[in-house]
């Protein structure tokens, strides 16, 4: 072996190992997968959740049941999409398509946290108000503070006052009144820029601390969206919602997940496999 | 004039000399059961979704809106007309409500809801009256159907079978939860009411 094939051997290693530190991409083939059913919420935030004569568990919540103890059966969610698509609801137009599932899959190692999303995004959207973005696809996680963070998931971040609700100023965004959401989110537009920010007096899409990358791509119908955050810690569970705008959809007419919880390395909804 | 109740009051008093006391009580037994029988059915005549709907105020406001629910038209075709809901079944509480909704007949002549815009603008106080009665008896009328105790939960939406079993750990009544079923719920019900 000559100086120069020493050489290319050498920079061939280097090269392989500086991918593998990069993207120390799980073997997703044995990870499992956890259907998890987003849908179309119409105008139902926080205040609506919490009014009795609108949303009858709220007696349910109020004793500490979570929206997926009563919503998710049968491998999908109960609602009543009728109600929710019904101009009462959705003042604009719903969807065709109310609600779909996204396949879940997370993994981990010593320093990250991987969560692999897996859907058909739908078309047929009602509101086309992002140009760029055919899909966008979000990740939050509420920190303890969060009012029910446990329990609902994105909600405790999504007010009748926020941007683009029925009668609402347009410039408000998420926000919640304690606590903190960490939020990841990816777009579809090439050369986009992945989000690494936050939920609290009011969202920010930087600054965040979740040291957040994400890769998407489709295939067919199909978007495979996989998301590398720092890893929060083994044997943590963590609570998290997923929001997915998809047909060029933006602020509230997005399909969203209700609140679901990851184990790292524990049991959770969705359980993070050791890599 | 005086002298002349005097007087009926005195051959009412009296034996009857003429008529065998066999045939009086034949006479008077029919005469019951006719009058009885006449005052029952004209009373469960104001108990049928005709005479409910024969007043415009009822056909035109909740009326439609109840047509378009499950205690109108469902799967198994039971029916659940008005009186049903609004009328208690027993003899004595029934006589208490339809004296109670003889009141009604003032609102009728005065015109309180005789038009879309007065209803609407009564609806909440009239909703508020029914929801009080339902409750104070204990949900009642939904009971003559309804039950905890006839109730599958397994054959129930996740849902509804964790909100019962919370509304009996909680000894909650029907109406508690189950307001605007039937009807539009009304504008502004008060917190204690949602």
């Amino acid at each position: 072996m000559n100086r120069k094939q020493i050489s290319m051997v050498l920079f061939g290693t280097v090269l392989a190992a500086g991918t593998q530190l990069a993207y120390a991409a799980p073997d997703w083939t044995k990870v499992p997968k956890r259907e998890v059913s987003v849908f179309h919420p119409g105008t139902t935030p926080i205040e609506w959740v919490g009014k009795k004569s609108d949303h009858s568990g709220t007696a349910g919540l109020k004793k500490g049941e979570t929206c997926v103890g009563c919503h998710e059966e049968k491998g999908g969610l109960n609602f009543n999409f009728k109600r929710l698509a019904d101009k009462e609801l959705e003042p604009k137009g719903a969807p065709k398509t109310m609600t779909y599932p996204v396949a879940v899959q997370a993994a981990y190692d010593a320093s990250n946290l991987y969560i692999r999303l897996t859907f058909k995004s739908p078309s047929g959207g009602a509101d086309k108000g992002d140009k760029d973005n055919e899909v966008k696809t979000t990740v939050m996680f509420p920190d303890a503070k969060v009012p029910q963070s446990a329990q609902v998931g994105c909600w405790a971040a999504c007010h009748n006052d926020a941007r683009s609700m029925p009668n609402a100023d347009d410039k408000k965004t998420k926000y919640v009144k304690e606590g903190t959401y960490e939020l990841m989110q990816w777009k579809s537009a090439k050369g986009a820029k992945v989000a690494d920010g936050s939920v609290s007096t009011d969202r920010k899409m930087e600054g965040g601390t979740l040291g957040a990358k994400a890769e998407g791509t489709k295939s067919g119908d199909t978007y495979t969206v996989t998301f590398t955050r720092k890893n929060p810690g083994e044997g943590k569970v963590i609570p998290f919602g997923l929001a997915i705008h998809s047909d060029h959809a933006s602020a509230r007419f997005h399909h969203v997940s209700l609140g679901y919880t990851l184990g790292v390395g524990a049991d959770g909804d969705v359980k993070a496999v050791k890599q | 004039m005086a002298s002349k109740i005097a007087t009926l009051w005195g051959t009412l008093k009296k034996p009857s000399a003429k008529y065998s006391l066999i045939a009086l009580l034949t006479v008077g037994f029919f005469s019951g059961v006719f009058f009885w029988g006449g005052f029952n059915t004209a009373m469960e005549a104001t108990n049928t979704l005709e005479f409910c709907i024969s007043c415009h105020e009822m056909r035109d406001n909740v009326y439609q809106e109840y047509k378009q629910t499950i205690h109108y038209s469902n799967r198994t075709g039971v029916r659940a007309i008005c009186s049903d809901c609004h009328v208690p079944k027993d003899w004595s509480h029934k006589m208490v409500r339809k004296i109670q909704a003889s009141a009604e007949l003032w609102g009728k002549l005065m015109g309180t809801i005789d038009t879309k815009e007065k209803f609407e603008a009564n609806r909440l106080r009239l909703a508020e009256h029914e929801w009080a009665r339902m409750k104070s008896v204990d949900s009642r009328e939904c009971r003559n159907c309804h039950s905890f105790e006839g109730m599958d939960t397994e054959k129930q939406k996740l849902r509804a079978a964790k909100m019962h079993k919370i509304a009996q750990d909680d000894k909650q009544t029907c109406i508690d939860c189950h307001k605007g079923i039937a009807h539009k719920k009304p504008q502004g019900m008060k917190e204690e009411d949602e």
